[in-house]
């Protein structure tokens, strides 16, 4: 049945089914459905958040200073951004304020998560959509040094190092137990990269598996650890004593000097790897512009990382804030998160029920109630689903929106507002990139794009890390060793009924946690997270997500072995345990 | 590419390291996971004789985390742990195929491996809702760990989900997530309990395994004892301050720059069992004591459920009632002081008025005689 | 008495310690042997000792100046604990063994008899003499049978738990290898968390601070209207005289 959602996009499920379930590389799980045409292109999609563990529904009658811990459970991919956005609404329903330095080093955090999980998502979770580890084993070592050398200063691009990765693959697939590698779609005539630089990919594959975990160091001197470092209301666990009795035991010269080191380094890799990985790996995709979606006309962003503490406008706020609809670049609207016509979940295809599932509830009213029943045309038992019926409730996922319009959030739409938004250090980059590869800039509005903006934003985070850092010594230097505003830690020093909301970009999108906090216990307690933007089921209206509306219109080359589906889909970088929570 | 098993020697001789880097990297892993020089011998005919061991790594309702944690492990790297040391056959976050592919893995694995695989779960099965509140493959999670259980050689249940349920399982706990050793009962189960745990310690209990070819030593909870018989208290470097009687009482207070014991915070480290204080994170740069938060017990069973985590005391839920034992037990005490006074007030009027009578009664006999 | 606690009484007396049983002289009882009038004492002031260090343990003290290696108050404050709790264990041991030597009195705070009709006809009488319904209390040698139902529920019980609870909580610190975990660890297969050991054994503290309320008050009341001397756990006898 052909059906032209208010959206602007046209479904037909009538052609051949097809399942993508596990969807993997993921974080949590997800499931796909796509109706294939007659050509093999896809003319309906179906995404399914598959998991639920309420958390919310666990926070009711807790401490509101715990909620941190709680929420940054929701994910370990995006480690720390729930927690921040937790504490950020606490403050916010209570009138707490941080010191300068607690903003600083929670904005290093913040984007220390940014910078580590755009280079993980990229080479650990997309880069197999592009590149075709088995053709690497066909490559020429010493061509592949010589690709490497032309498009960045690397050091370690010698003809020895590509060999050697490949000797190593050699050998692992030569010992039939393929590991990871099993069963995936290497020979695919989706892949287009030639062998030296799918070597050149693959060994960097294993390179910023190794890089990665020096990253999160960050996160190891100001939260303890990482994944799940500690945050606290009011400002920073981590006290400061650079130079006092017992500075051993706090932040000091040494905590910052690690610090500082691994932020050169990370920018040294983003920009020496990263970047001239995307760059060439683009230049063999630039005639694979699918997966527009909703980039190309509804986009949106709360924008995050203040450069003064408690000061949330958007002037302070270094990363672009906004709403673009229809495709409207000249406009950006302005969010509010308090006005409960703006941002509203609706369930009606969602395995939640409300009194009434036609209207949608702002987060402070929100409720979530699971109410798991198929649709009557799903195929399969209740506990054995071959189709689901997206007619009916199809998926954990509650479908958000912006005053009624369905958005994309994430790296490409903040590129997409900042750019709109005339920023240079937003717009610059990308053009110049899209330079590179001789695309307009329509082609950032694609699959391509997604990846691209994300390359571009981790380089841009690993230097705001460094921004920062900076701001915190020079703070320090200038006698300011405050970390946390202690004031209102006193559950007795607050009023008996508060509500606030926090906000962050998380590396996949717009974040809000919503908080009411009654007789200084939880009331409620609502998340909306960027993966339920982009993942949504199709509203009461039948407005498609992100997701759904991005897989439409891509022809497939193989039906039988979902590439290009995987591809468009891990553009997001889904979260599933973040979508529903 | 052949049927052959091929084994961890054998792959890494290939690789052209030479047989001395290996004897050196035996007596590394020996050292690393506290065992005698001796043992770097066992580990080496281990390493030579065996092929990959198949480990199976699945998810269930989680956050992922344990598997961000894994591949943080600097020693071994985890490229080489799972290109030389075990073989990664499934695990959905970061295997290439997908769907059915992937499915068919699992069938294959089974069959071909039966009673020879490593099972490792990722967060736990919610069984309320006939398990449908993880699906996979279109089907209750539940039903595909207990088919996969069937025929492993042993469970691994990483991190605090998979050994007791975890933040999900917390208070509703609206699933009914259910920590992996309630739902299979008959396989070992080792549980490496944290949220997440860290990531040497999850590396070495795997490594232990390929390389030993037997299970780690467990306590009676299931842990492996090599990492989980001591507290953080017990190894914390802020012990001494706490010896000293010397406490943070306020965040950002003149002690916190100092380094002082979080006890005060909450500190749960002397009721947590986990090699945080020793191991520490990150490759050894911290953990969350040496960066200022006290520990909040994640390794614990049930320690979301435990009150605040900023209150030393912790709170008991029970009848109806939250408060800490000091709160119920001074309303208590109260109430019985009262019951007391009160109670020698009135025995004290009462005895007043029958002295008086007596007094009376006396005096009338004295008339009466 | 059994022979063995008069053999131990005879020692003791000799050294001028315990007092002789003069009730077959007197219109008395000799209710509370020497041992276990040496324990109530020494138990009372382990229980002090307990109590008051271990409310410390559970609030911490403020904190101390100077160095930590200076310092080792809130060491002494838990060393403390320990060895009260120690002499609590062992003396608790001690009268164990009294009640299996000793008279029928050293022995009724080990159990309830439940099982009697008499005990509930007497429970039924107490509790009217201290609601102050009853003119006076049957006369008891022993515990009344209030007082015996409260040492038992209030006293016996929480001491035991105490010292399993505490015991447990001590294996923590010396190790699995400990004999104090070998004998006691099995409290963490009842309780994982041992946060909630630290709990129950904290509530335990209130449970015998009540106790001593109760029990204080009415030994004393008893003590005056009853005219039994509290010098009943000082001397041992228990004048039947009225
Ligand atoms: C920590 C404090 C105390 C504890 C735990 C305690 C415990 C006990 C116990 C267990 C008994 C029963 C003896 C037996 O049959 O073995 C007892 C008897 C007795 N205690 Fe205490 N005691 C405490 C303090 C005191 C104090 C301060 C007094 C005096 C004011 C006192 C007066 C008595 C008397 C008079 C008896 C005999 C009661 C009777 O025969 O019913 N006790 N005590
Ligand atoms: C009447 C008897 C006892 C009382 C009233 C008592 C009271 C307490 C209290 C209030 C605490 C603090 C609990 C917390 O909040 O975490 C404590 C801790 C403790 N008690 Fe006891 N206790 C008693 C007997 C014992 C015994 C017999 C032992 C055995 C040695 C013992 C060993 C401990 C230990 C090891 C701790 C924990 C110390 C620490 O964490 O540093 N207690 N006790
Ligand atoms: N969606 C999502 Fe997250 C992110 N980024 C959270 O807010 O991933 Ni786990
Ligand atoms: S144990 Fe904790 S870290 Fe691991 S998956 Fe569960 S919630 Fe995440
Ligand atoms: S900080 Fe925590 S673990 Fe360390 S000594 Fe203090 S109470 Fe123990
Ligand atoms: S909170 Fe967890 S990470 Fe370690 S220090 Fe405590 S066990
Ligand atoms: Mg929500």
């Amino acid at each position: 049945m052909r059906v032209q959602t208010p959206n602007g996009f046209t479904t037909d499920n009538s052609g051949k089914r097809i399942v993508v379930d596990p969807l993997t590389r993921i974080e949590g799980h997800l499931r796909v459905e796509v109706n294939l045409d007659a050509d093999n292109v896809i003319c309906n999609a179906v995404s399914s958040g598959t998991m639920w563990r309420g958390i919310e529904t666990i926070l009711r009658g807790r401490d509101p200073r715990d909620a941190w811990a709680f929420t940054e459970r929701i994910c370990g991919v995006c480690t720390g951004t729930h927690a921040l956005t937790s504490v950020r609404a606490v403050e916010n329903a209570l009138g707490i304020t941080i010191p300068e330095n607690a903003n600083s080093i929670r904005n290093i955090m913040q984007l220390c998560l940014q910078v580590h999980d755009h280079l993980v998502h990229f080479y650990h979770l997309h880069a197999l959509d592009w590149v075709d580890v088995f053709s690497a084993l066909k490559a020429d070592p010493k061509a592949t040094s010589r690709l490497a050398q032309s498009v960045s200063p690397w050091p370690r691009s010698s003809p020895g190092y590509f060999k050697d990765l490949q000797i190593r693959l050699t050998k692992f697939f030569d010992s039939g137990q393929l590991g990871p590698f099993k069963n995936a779609y290497w020979g695919h005539p989706a892949y287009k990269l030639s062998p030296e630089a799918n070597l050149m990919a693959v060994t960097h594959y294993s390179e910023a598996l190794d890089f990665q975990k020096e990253i999160v160091k960050i996160h190891a001197v100001y939260g303890g650890k990482n994944p799940h470092p500690n945050w606290l209301v009011g400002g920073v666990p981590c006290a400061i004593n650079v130079d006092g009795n017992g500075a051993i035991g706090a932040i000091n010269m040494e905590r910052l000097n690690l610090v500082s080191s691994i932020i050169d380094r990370s920018i040294e890799f983003v920009e020496q790897v990263y970047l001239p990985d995307i760059e060439l790996i683009g230049s063999f995709y630039r005639g694979w512009l699918y997966g527009c979606g909703l980039s190309g006309r509804s986009v949106m962003s709360y924008g995050d990382v203040p450069e003064n503490a408690n000061d949330y406008s958007t002037k302070s706020l270094r990363v672009p804030r906004g709403v673009i609809l229809n495709g409207n670049l000249r406009e950006v609207l302005p969010v509010d998160h308090g006005d409960p016509d703006q941002i509203q979940e609706f369930v009606a295809h969602s395995w939640y029920k409300y009194p009434d599932e036609f209207r949608g509830l702002h987060p402070w009213d929100g409720i979530t109630e699971p109410n798991f029943e198929l649709g009557a045309n799903f195929k399969g038992t209740r506990t054995d689903i071959k189709e689901l019926d997206e007619g009916g409730k199809y998926s954990w996922i509650k479908a958000p929106r912006w005053r009624g319009n369905a958005v994309e959030v994430g790296p490409l739409a903040r590129y997409i507002i900042g750019y709109a938004q005339d920023k240079a250090e937003f717009k610059e980059p990308a053009e110049r990139l899209l330079k590179a590869l001789k695309l307009p800039v329509t082609a950032l509005f694609s699959t391509l794009g997604r990846t691209a903006a994300r390359a571009l934003e981790c380089q841009w985070a690993a230097h705001q890390m460094r921004h920062f850092q900076d701001k915190l010594v020079a703070h320090i230097k200038a006698g300011d060793t405050a970390t946390a505003d202690v004031s209102k830690w006193n559950p007795e020093s607050w009023p008996m009924e508060a509500k606030g909301y926090g906000f962050t970009e998380a590396p996949r999108g717009a974040l809000g946690h919503w908080i009411k906090i009654k007789d200084r216990k939880i009331d409620n307690y609502q998340c909306v997270v960027p993966t339920t933007w982009n993942g949504s089921p199709r509203d009461p209206k039948g407005n498609i997500g992100a997701f759904e509306a991005s897989l439409i219109g891509t022809p497939m080359a193989d039906p039988g072995k979902p590439l290009e589906i995987l591809r468009t889909i891990h553009s997001f970088d889904p979260c599933l345990a973040c979508s529903t929570h | 590419m052949g049927e052959a098993t091929e084994t961890f020697y054998s792959v890494i001789r290939r690789q052209g390291i030479t047989r001395r880097n290996f004897l050196k990297f035996c007596s590394l892993t020996a050292a690393s996971l506290g065992l005698s020089p001796l043992a770097a011998n066992d580990i080496a005919i281990a390493l030579e004789t065996k092929p990959r061991v198949p480990v199976i790594w699945m998810h269930g309702l989680e956050c992922t985390c344990c598997s961000e944690s894994f591949i943080r492990s600097a020693h071994p790297l985890v490229k080489d742990a799972v290109l030389s040391m075990i073989s990664l056959d499934y695990d959905d976050t970061i295997m290439a195929a997908a769907g059915h592919q992937a499915e068919a893995i699992l069938t294959e694995t089974r069959a071909k491996y039966k009673d020879r695989y490593v099972l490792a779960i990722e967060g736990n099965p919610p069984l309320n809702e006939d398990g449908m509140f993880c699906i996979d493959g279109g089907k209750p999670f539940v039903e595909k760990l207990r088919s996969m259980a069937e025929d492993s050689m042993t469970i691994i249940a990483w991190g605090s989900c998979a050994s007791w349920g975890c933040v999900q399982a917390a208070r509703p706990n609206p699933t009914q997530a259910m920590p992996i050793d309630k739902v299979i009962t008959n396989k070992p189960i080792i549980k490496v309990p944290g949220c997440p745990p860290i990531a040497e310690v999850m590396t070495a209990i795997v490594t232990f395994i390929t390389t030993f070819g037997k299970l780690p030593e467990l306590d009676r909870q299931g842990r492996p004892k090599m990492f989980y018989s001591q507290r953080i208290h017990d190894k914390c470097y802020r012990r001494s301050h706490f010896d000293a009687g010397q406490f943070v009482e306020e965040w950002d207070d003149e002690s916190a720059r100092k380094g002082y014991c979080l006890y005060k915070m909450g500190c749960k480290g002397p009721t947590t069992y986990n090699a945080c204080s020793a191991v520490r994170w990150n490759g050894g740069v911290s953990f969350p004591i040496q960066s200022g938060h006290g520990c909040f017990g994640c390794s614990e069973d049930g320690f979301w459920d435990k009150g605040s985590f900023y209150d030393r005391l912790t709170t008991i839920k029970q009848f109806g009632i939250e408060a800490n034992a000091d709160q119920i037990g001074r309303a208590a005490a109260g109430a019985v002081g009262l019951a007391v006074a009160a109670h020698a007030a009135v025995t004290a009027a009462k005895r007043l008025t029958r002295k008086r009578e007596g007094v009376v009664q006396e005096k009338r006999s004295k008339v009466q005689s | 008495m059994s022979g063995k606690t008069a053999q131990v009484l005879n020692v003791l007396s000799s050294v001028g310690v315990a007092g002789k049983d003069r009730s077959a002289d007197r219109d008395v009882v000799y209710v509370y042997e020497m041992p276990v009038r040496v324990w109530h004492w020494v138990n009372a002031a382990a229980i002090m000792v307990l109590a008051i260090t271990g409310c410390f343990i559970g609030t911490a003290v403020p904190t101390m100046p100077g160095e930590a290696s200076d310092n080792f108050f809130f060491g002494y404050i838990r060393f403390a604990h320990f060895s009260a709790g120690y002499v609590l264990a062992v003396g608790f041991l001690l009268r164990i063994y009294c009640a299996m030597m000793g008279n029928p009195h050293a022995k009724q705070i080990f159990y309830v008899p439940i099982w009697r009709r008499c005990f509930w006809d007497e429970l039924w009488q107490t509790i009217r003499w201290y609601a102050l319904l009853a003119v006076r209390s049957d006369k008891c040698a022993g515990h009344n049978p209030a007082a015996q139902l409260m040492m038992f529920s209030m006293f016996t019980l929480t001491t035991a738990f105490m010292i399993v609870t505490g015991f447990a909580l001590y294996a923590q610190g010396s190790g699995q290898e400990s004999w104090q975990f070998g004998l006691f660890g099995w409290i963490f297969g009842v309780l994982p968390n041992s946060q909630d050991v630290h709990t129950l054994h904290h509530l335990g503290l209130w449970v015998i601070v009540t106790f001593v309320l109760i029990h204080v008050y009415a030994a004393i009341r008893e003590d005056i209207m009853s005219r039994r001397s509290i010098s009943a756990i000082i001397s041992g006898e228990r004048d039947l005289r009225d």
